[in-house]
């Protein structure tokens, strides 16, 4: 199967050469941009948690002020190569302090950088795409606040054709869509409405939770009809779990024990989380209460995925 | 129902003497009794800190005590080659043995700690209790991120 999906993606990233027009890589519209403003520092850090960027850009098992320390250097193994997470820490050389609000922006919600070059989809723009222009301006204000880190991090390690990044304007155009996965509340299932779209925004916008949780196809693109439905784990040693409402699965935890879960670690049975869920939960204990509530909301009542993830 | 929940954690301590005793010959099975005693002991205690059931320094007690046996025994059932079929433990385990020792010690640290702390009585109250178990859970997440993987 994984070579497969090597094998296949060569196909889409070749076809994406012969196309090289569609590949040139996309921004911001003019209207976006006069949208953009630079916001409140205190805000962005809520968004910063939310998004979980320390997760790949500090260091490997960085806790507490560490998870600051933006230098990336963490190593991503993927069928595709390994990718190592840049250095997003303020600093003018080595990291991101030169950037403008503008270039920030364009890099998270159209994967491109600001010398026009395709990022790989191993940052999650596809999920940040749907992220608001105040939350991209506050989380830009965080970020400045934190420590200048000096140090390039090391290339990724990809053999061709994957490191042609032009190749990869194809694939933004067959996968980069910020519309709403889920449209509206599964009805029949009680739900605030606002609550719901809230919880929605953080799971499929700077959550990104679809990323781990959504199998991909061939071609490494979410298949959204089985969103959330669960997916085999990227370094092959078991699986994510289902998240959807599967009777008799997940469906059996009330909205109190995804929220309680996001807040402690604890599963209904006083199982405790582990794996890659380890940091993300501990990002959402940093959220406000009213957002864990959110997300269980949303993940209450949308589409039950049955079948089981291969 | 709080007798109900405290039976359930004493059940639980239980468990691990009986697992101690078919050790040898199933070590998987050992393992994974131990640790659902643990998961037991953790909802015992977790349902008195969110009280959803009264704190009782007994059954306070009888949850850190079951967390203390487990970091004891523990470590003992991870033989060279248990790692086959029916088990969430992560080839970590055995790769970096280094490592899975040092999230025992620190499990293992947590809980004398707490049983020190329980006295003869067990934590007087709710606040002593917290103080007492809040490092143990600490423990879980650490260990399960590396070394425990899911289905
Ligand atoms: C799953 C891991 C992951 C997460 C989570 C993640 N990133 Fe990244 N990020 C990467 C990788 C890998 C790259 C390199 C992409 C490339 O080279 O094409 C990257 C690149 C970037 C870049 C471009 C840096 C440059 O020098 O060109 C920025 C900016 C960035 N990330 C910001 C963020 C922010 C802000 C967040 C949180 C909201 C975040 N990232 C979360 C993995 C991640
Ligand atoms: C980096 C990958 C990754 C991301 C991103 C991620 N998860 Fe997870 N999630 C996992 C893994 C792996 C597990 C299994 C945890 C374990 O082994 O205990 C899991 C488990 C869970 C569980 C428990 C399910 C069960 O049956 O035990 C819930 C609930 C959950 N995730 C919700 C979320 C939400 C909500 C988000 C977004 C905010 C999210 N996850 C983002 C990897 C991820
Ligand atoms: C030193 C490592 C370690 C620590 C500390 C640890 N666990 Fe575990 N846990 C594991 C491993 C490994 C497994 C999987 C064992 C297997 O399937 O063979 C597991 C499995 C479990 C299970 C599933 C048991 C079953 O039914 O098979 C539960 C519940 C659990 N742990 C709860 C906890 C809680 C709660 C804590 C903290 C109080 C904790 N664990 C601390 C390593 C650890």
């Amino acid at each position: 199967m994984k070579k497969a999906i090597v094998v296949l993606f060569a196909l889409v990233i070749i076809a994406a050469g012969v196309g090289w027009g569609l590949s040139e890589p996309t921004r911001l519209s003019e209207t976006e941009v006069s949208a953009l403003k630079e916001g409140d520092p205190g805000r962005g850090e809520t968004v910063f948690w939310a998004g979980g960027c320390a997760s790949c850009h500090a260091a490997k098992g960085a806790k507490g002020d560490d998870l600051l320390n933006l230098g990336g250097g963490l190593r991503l193994e993927t069928p595709f190569g390994v990718f190592v997470a840049p250095n997003i820490s303020s600093s003018q050389a080595d990291g991101i302090g030169s950037w403008s609000l503008v270039d920030f922006a364009n890099a998270m919600t159209h994967g491109t950088s600001p010398d026009n070059r395709n990022y790989y989809p191993a940052f999650p723009y596809t999920s940040y795409a749907r992220m608001t222009s105040q939350d991209l301006g506050d989380l830009y204000a965080f970020m400045n606040t934190l420590p200048a880190i000096g140090g390039k991090a090391a290339p990724h390690e990809l053999g061709f054709p994957f490191n042609v990044r032009r190749g990869l304007g194809l694939w933004k155009r067959l996968f980069l869509d910020p519309e709403p996965v889920i449209a509206a509340p599964v009805s029949g299932v009680q739900s605030d409405t606002k609550l719901w779209e809230r919880g929605r925004y953080l799971v499929e916008g700077p959550g990104h939770c679809g990323e781990c949780h959504t199998k991909r196809d061939f071609a490494g693109g979410l298949v959204l009809a089985k969103w959330l439905g669960g997916a085999p784990a990227p370094t092959g040693d078991g699986s994510i779990p289902d998240i959807t409402p599967v009777e008799g699965a997940f469906g059996s935890w009330s909205a109190a024990d995804i929220a309680y879960y996001l807040e402690s670690g604890f599963t209904p049975e006083y199982d405790s989380v582990g794996g890659e869920m380890v940091h993300v939960q501990e990002n959402m204990a940093r959220l406000p209460a009213s957002d864990r509530e959110a997300i269980a909301a949303y993940l209450k009542a949308i589409p039950a995925v049955a079948s089981a993830p291969n | 129902m709080i007798k109900k929940i405290m039976a359930t954690g004493l059940a639980a301590g239980l468990l691990v003497a009986v697992g101690t005793a078919q050790a040898a010959e199933d070590p998987i099975a050992t393992r994974q009794a131990i640790m659902a005693s643990v998961g037991a002991a953790a909802a015992l205690a977790g349902s008195m800190m969110k009280s959803e059931i009264a704190y009782s320094p007994v059954a306070g007690k009888s949850a850190i005590a079951t967390m203390n046996a487990a970091s004891h025994s523990y470590g003992a059932f991870f033989p060279d080659g248990s790692n086959a079929s029916n088990t969430k433990a992560a080839e970590a385990i055995w790769d970096k043995p280094d490592g899975f020792a040092a999230e025992l010690a620190k499990f293992n640290a947590a809980a004398e700690k707490a049983m020190a702390a329980a006295g003869k009585k067990g934590p007087a109250d709710l606040d002593a209790f917290k103080a007492a178990m809040g490092p143990v859970f600490g423990t879980c997440k650490s260990c399960h991120e590396t070394y425990r993987k899911k289905n």
